[in-house]
């Protein structure tokens, strides 16, 4: 799912990775300027950073009653759904390179074979908190993503063999499925988690990636800026390039779209006003009261409602 | 209301500028910093009239000096330095008196005013320039959508404050009050 179409690779290329060099980013917005306002933290509260990135409440209250008043409800069944395709994925993703380290370039057969037969992510406990209908479709969704991802390794990885005759295992586990999955970051720098994880990135232009499965909304991309603040910070070299997968299902068909996005001033700013912003309503416990109106599906309407 | 370009320049520099321009009307020294500048503006004005079209990457266009812009639906009026109207489209163009990279305020002060040129013309602009005074440096800043939603956003921030008349924050660099002409007003910063 995170791999690009040709369309969108020439998007990149000729599009986006040009232009963000030229666009030319404010350097007090540049994560190595941590030390420094507006990114160092002002409260010493540490957040998440979806918890930072996520608006679904239009006031936060969810955020407030989970760190303030320590009120955890039950995810809803989107937020399963959507952990538990995350999971499939990343098993997919992680078997494959697991099986071209071990098994090794000259039985690649027995590569392209093995991933064939691999089953979907075991996720019975996870499903235990879902309706029966639900968990049906989900177990549905899942076994379609698998199946759909390890389709797209293999022909990625019989493209590099035929291309490739005198490739290694490493190399041809980079170039077969360059990201890395659920890379851990440690956030605190900008009073973040220590133990933050994103989706995905690329190695070749570092790219922050993020899957949602769900509708596309406009705070989703504080996401990868946050992200890629954080790489920034950690490593010192510009992250220019966010990349949003969404993932919908269509009967028995995977649908994927994708939001690349320069991640621009505006994005960072945005940002770190709501970090700051959230810091301030927990470290001063500060209850923002009820939005106008809940979203369908809160899990923390019971919670806010009685 | 009406509000003024250079209102989102001082807003994003410490909104409490806007605050003590709108809120609470107080009596501004006028610094001889800001006159210096008055008179650098005047300067770089001459000078710009026999120049060529080099250092903004346009081969031709004319050049239109210290234009009155107003929008009623953005709610912002403000003169406009400089702006030059050539085949391709027409950009606006901020005379800074800085040595060091432009700040930010001065970005969307420049975008403000691309969204007002805009309107004018009917045409869409897509690049304004910050003429860097010291250097004789033009820096060019590309006019994007994100930048046009940050800019209205301000705007809205700066009627909310002044509708609500809440006192703001201090800025969080101390090294901005030491030239402010609003110093005095400040006691809990200074």
């Amino acid at each position: 799912m995170y791999f690009l179409t040709e369309e969108e690779k020439k998007h990149l290329l000729k599009g986006l990775l040009p232009r963000s060099r030229e666009l030319g980013i404010a350097e007090e917005l540049r994560g190595w300027n941590w030390p420094a306002p507006p990114l160092q933290p002002v409260y010493d509260t540490v957040l998440a950073l979806y918890e930072v990135a996520n608006s679904y409440c239009p006031t936060n209250r969810d955020l407030y009653l989970r760190r303030v008043r320590r009120v955890f409800p039950a995810p809803s069944a989107a937020m399963v759904q959507g952990r538990v395709l995350h999971a499939a994925l990343v098993h997919v993703l992680v078997s494959a390179k697991r099986l071209i380290y071990s098994v090794g370039v000259a039985q690649y057969q027995t590569i392209c074979r093995e991933l064939q037969e691999l089953g979907p992510v075991n996720v019975e406990s996870e499903l235990q908190a879902l309706a029966p209908e639900d968990a049906a479709d989900l177990k549905r969704k899942v076994a379609i993503v698998t199946e759909f991802e390890k389709a797209r390794i293999i022909s990625r990885i019989q493209e590099i063999l035929f291309k490739q005759p005198y490739i290694g295992e490493d190399s041809l586990a980079v170039l077969a499925i360059p990201v890395i999955v659920e890379q851990k970051l440690d956030g605190s720098f900008l009073g973040l988690s220590p133990n933050l994880s994103t989706d995905a990135f690329t190695v070749c232009e570092p790219m922050i990636v993020d899957l949602k499965f769900g509708e596309r909304r406009d705070f989703h991309r504080l996401t990868t800026t946050g992200y890629a603040l954080v790489m920034e910070s950690l490593y010192e070299f510009p992250v220019n390039i966010g990349c949003l997968v969404y993932g919908s299902f269509r009967g028995d068909r995977l649908i994927i779209n994708k939001d690349l996005h320069i991640i621009d001033d505006e994005l960072r700013q945005w940002f770190i006003e709501s970090r700051d912003e959230k810091a301030r309503m927990v470290y001063e416990e500060i209850d923002p009261g009820f939005p106008a109106e809940c979203y369908q599906g809160c899990h923390c309407y019971a919670a806010c409602h009685g | 209301m009406m509000l003024k370009v250079s209102d989102v320049k001082q807003f994003l520099y410490c909104p409490r500028v806007v605050y003590f321009t709108y809120v609470m009307p107080v009596h501004r020294k006028v610094t001889r910093k800001m006159e210096y500048g008055k008179e650098e503006h005047l300067e770089i004005e001459r000078l710009e009239r026999r120049r060529g079209f080099r250092s903004y990457d346009l081969s031709e266009g004319e050049r239109r000096y210290r234009t009155k812009l107003c929008s009623e639906r953005l709610g912002v009026e403000g003169v406009l330095d400089m702006h030059i109207v050539c085949g391709s489209g027409c950009f606006p163009v901020e005379f800074k008196n800085t040595s060091r990279h432009p700040g930010l305020n001065h970005k969307y002060q420049l975008v403000c005013y691309a969204m007002l040129l805009e309107e004018q013309y009917g045409k869409p602009v897509r690049h304004g320039f910050l003429y860097l005074i010291p250097g004789k440096r033009v820096h060019v800043v590309e006019i994007t959508p994100n930048a046009r939603t940050f800019v209205r956003k301000t705007l809205d921030q700066i009627k909310m404050m002044i509708a609500r008349e809440s006192f703001p924050p201090a800025p969080r660099r101390p090294a901005r009050c030491f030239e402010c002409e609003y110093r005095n007003y400040c006691a809990d910063v200074v």
